[in-house]
């Protein structure tokens, strides 16, 4: 029997082309802005929105906590609520390789249809191709969104002021863990580990609804917690001191950094958000979001000062300063 | 922790160096910013304890070469891969289609050899005396269950005479403790007998500061002093079986060492019996004679003889993310270390 | 030079231990170790157990203390 497979037919844009999208797409995302057409035309309100876009390429496609398809919603969404914006329409384009399971890609769509009903985004456009055996790593999606920013949010990378405090959604560095074990390159298994993966717009509007005193809202995806908070003090110039005894770990995520001899806060997330906000709303932030489902262990992770203007300094577990190392390429495992 | 942290920030004595001798520890010294509790005349230098910092250009030579032949593949320890040969770097002949893998364990290279017989599995052993009974453990393994697709490239290094070269280096010496695990505590009972002193220390922050602690404390007698610090795994004996496997399966050879020259048998290459499993010799490998970048200074840092502030390249052509000696490469190299949790 | 991990052994099997560390397990080579047992806790290092962790750690006691005497 033959195999139900993508096939290069699937991506040339003719009748097959269609089919597939007719079959599997279509059937995971009709609403009634869904587009035929290379573009949707959409009712916007004539208020501010967000735009974004996001390409995903994560090898193995499908991990413990999700799959690529959760995930390029997730990114794409989660980027958008870290402006104040409340997600309205996403697009994705995938690229597809030849031979490429029709039921894994069936899997594919319907987690982002669940994602993006969890998180009130319509996916109202697509484009496939397919792509011959051995152009793409199995599957490459990438989605585009726009979202309506909030009357009171005013986020911004650049708006982190010294005595605001640094909240991090939740405990890091769980999705990089999630893939390095998922490649089973190093024989390594954490039963308890899974992917941090989530849409973040509902955590956001509930934040909002505690404060609208929130300064800088930063999705920690590649190269985690640490370069985002890197790439803070230099955007807003300033300096930040992180507590690192306060940082949430996950006890897996903890033994397969000490076997590998890697830095959690350089582990890539998911599902979770750094926070920047003066003191005084900060507890009440918190208290928020451990009330909110992907942010149960939220916690200060240090706060903003005006010197050491681009750097982050750690307070170690003896009460030193030092620096945060600065993130560096490719994560190799220390081991001898 | 408290008690030692107290004792060895208030240290007021006559001004001592102390040497880490391993990589691990200058890591974790920095990670935890212990040298910026010290007092002045305490000052803490690190040696030559970085297996990947000491392993000469050629080598990497060697194993890009290997990399670049038909049906090979290459596994190594991580940081390898960064570090610059002469021409390129491990990375930079992956880029070229060379497969290379990050393997946890020399046991993984050898299961990759048994699932792939087809190819050439080369393993990258570098590492002192707790490295090396794992490599000694796959190629027993391999000659046991007749893996002929494995091979091993060695630079393994042993600390014993490197001491002597560093002799004058530091006042008390932070012996390596896993290293210790395997070989015991009499080498460090002797170099006492020669006037070296030098504590065994573990790598928490609490065993850090309590070996550092006792280093104080002993100092101040002002005789030569030996303590293990580190009590909960190295034994007087060290690791019989451990030290067993080694001895089996490699002998003692003359090393180079990066900044440090040939050091006479302070290195370890198969024995007669396992030379087949010798890369080097497998692939008829000719002699490299690999060139660094020549202002760098990686190798006076690594005898402690200069700081990487010092050097002309240091962060400014040289970073983590463009290295150019070895010892801004690993993660546990001191030019590394140096950068990546600066000076405030 | 040496990255150790202490965690804990669920397991043994014909010189192959599964080990623990805070919810990450391997398996890990338990040819250099003699006597060991479920239960046990040993340092690891590059998949290989090489020490038994046993007995008691170091302490130091400030001046006027009999360290100093």
């Amino acid at each position: 029997m033959k195999q139900d497979t993508v096939t290069l037919a699937h991506g040339a844009g003719g009748a097959q082309t269609s089919e597939l999208i007719d079959r599997v797409f279509k059937a995971h995302f009709a609403n009634p802005d869904f587009t035929g057409d290379d573009a949707a035309v959409l009712s916007l309100s004539g208020k501010k929105m967000a735009f974004s876009t996001d390409g995903f390429i994560v090898s193995p496609f499908e991990f413990p906590g999700g799959n690529i398809g959760k995930l390029s919603i997730c990114g794409t969404v989660n980027d958008l609520a870290c402006m104040g914006a409340k997600p309205k329409y996403l697009s994705c384009a995938f690229v597809i390789e030849e031979g490429f399971p029709m039921d894994k890609l069936e899997e594919i769509a319907a987690a982002m249809e669940k994602t993006a009903a969890e998180a009130g985004v319509r996916i109202v456009a697509g484009d496939t191709k397919v792509a011959g055996k051995g152009q793409v790593d199995k599957i490459f999606i990438t989605t585009s969104g726009v979202g309506e920013i909030m009357e009171n949010a005013n986020t911004s990378g650049t708006y982190a002021k010294p005595g605001d405090a640094i909240i991090v959604t939740g405990d890091v560095g769980r999705h990089g863990c999630t893939i390095l074990l998922a490649r089973d390159e190093f024989g390594i298994e954490a039963p308890d580990v899974d992917s941090d993966c989530a849409p973040l717009w509902g955590t956001v509007e509930e934040m909002f609804k505690t404060t609208s005193d929130i300064h800088v809202i930063r999705d920690a995806t590649r190269g985690g917690v640490g370069t985002v908070l890197y790439e803070i003090a230099e955007q807003s110039k300033v300096g930040i001191k992180l507590d690192s005894k306060s940082v949430p770990v996950a006890d897996g995520v903890k033994g397969v950094c000490g076997m590998l001899g890697l830095e959690p806060l350089y582990l890539a997330c998911e599902g979770r958000l750094v926070v920047f906000a003066p003191a005084e709303v900060a507890p009440a932030l918190v208290e928020t979001l451990r009330k909110c489902p992907y942010s149960k262990n939220a916690a200060i992770i240090g706060e903003v000062i005006a010197d050491q203007v681009g750097k982050v300094v750690m307070t170690t577990e003896i009460g030193a300063q030092t620096l945060l190392p600065r993130p560096g390429g490719e994560l190799l495992p220390r081991i001898c | 922790m408290l008690e030692a942290k107290k004792i060895v920030e208030s240290y007021s004595g006559r001004p001592l160096r102390v040497m880490e001798v391993c990589g691990t520890h200058t890591h974790e010294i920095f990670r935890l910013g212990i040298r910026k509790i010290l007092p002045e005349n305490l000052k803490l230098i690190s040696g030559p304890g970085c297996p990947v910092c000491v392993t000469p250009v050629g080598y990497i030579d060697k194993a890009i070469q290997l990399a670049l032949m038909e049906n090979t593949i290459i596994c190594t320890f991580g940081d390898l891969i960064r570090v610059p040969g002469t021409e390129t770097s491990l990375a930079g002949a992956r880029s070229k289609g060379a497969e290379i893998r990050t393997v946890y364990s020399p046991m993984d290279a050898l299961a990759l050899a048994k699932d792939q017989p087809e190819k050439q599995v080369i393993f990258l052993s570098v590492g002192f005396e707790t490295t090396v009974p794992g490599a000694c453990l796959a190629v027993k393994r391999a000659k046991k269950s007749g893996i002929k697709n494995f091979s091993i490239l060695t630079a393994n290094k042993t600390m014993p005479m490197a001491y002597n070269a560093l002799h004058d280096s530091a006042d008390a010496f932070l012996f390596p403790g896993h290293v210790s695990v395997i070989t015991g505590t009499k080498l460090y009972e002797d170099l006492r007998e020669k006037g070296v002193s030098g504590v065994v220390a573990g790598f928490t922050a609490e065993e850090v500061l309590t070996a550092l602690a006792v280093i104080v404390q002993e100092s101040q007698k002002g005789k030569p002093f030996f303590r293990n610090c580190y009590p909960t795994v190295v034994k007087p004996e060290g690791n019989p079986l451990a030290m067993q496997v080694t001895a089996e399966i490699m002998e003692p050879c003359d090393s180079e060492w990066r900044g440090l020259g040939v050091i006479p048998q302070s290195g370890l290459k198969l024995r007669k019996e396992y030379q087949e499993y010798d890369a080097e010799l497998r692939f008829n490998l000719p002699p490299t004679e690999g060139r660094g970048n020549p202002a760098c200074r990686c190798g006076e840092i690594l005898r402690g003889d200069c700081c990487p502030k010092d050097c002309p390249l240091f962060g400014k052509v040289c970073t983590p993310l463009h290295p150019v000696g070895a010892c801004m490469v690993s993660g546990e190299g001191t030019c590394s270390a140096y950068y990546q949790y600066g000076e405030l | 030079m040496c990255v150790g991990l202490s965690a804990k052994v669920l397991r043994i099997d014909d010189g192959t231990a599964l080990i623990d560390a805070s919810g990450a397990q391997r398996e890990v080579s338990a040819e250099l170790l003699d006597d060991l047992e479920p239960g046990d806790y040993v340092m690891v290092h590059a998949g290989i157990a090489i020490a038994k962790i046993t007995g008691e750690k170091v302490e130091v006691q400030d001046a006027g203390s009999e360290e100093n005497r």
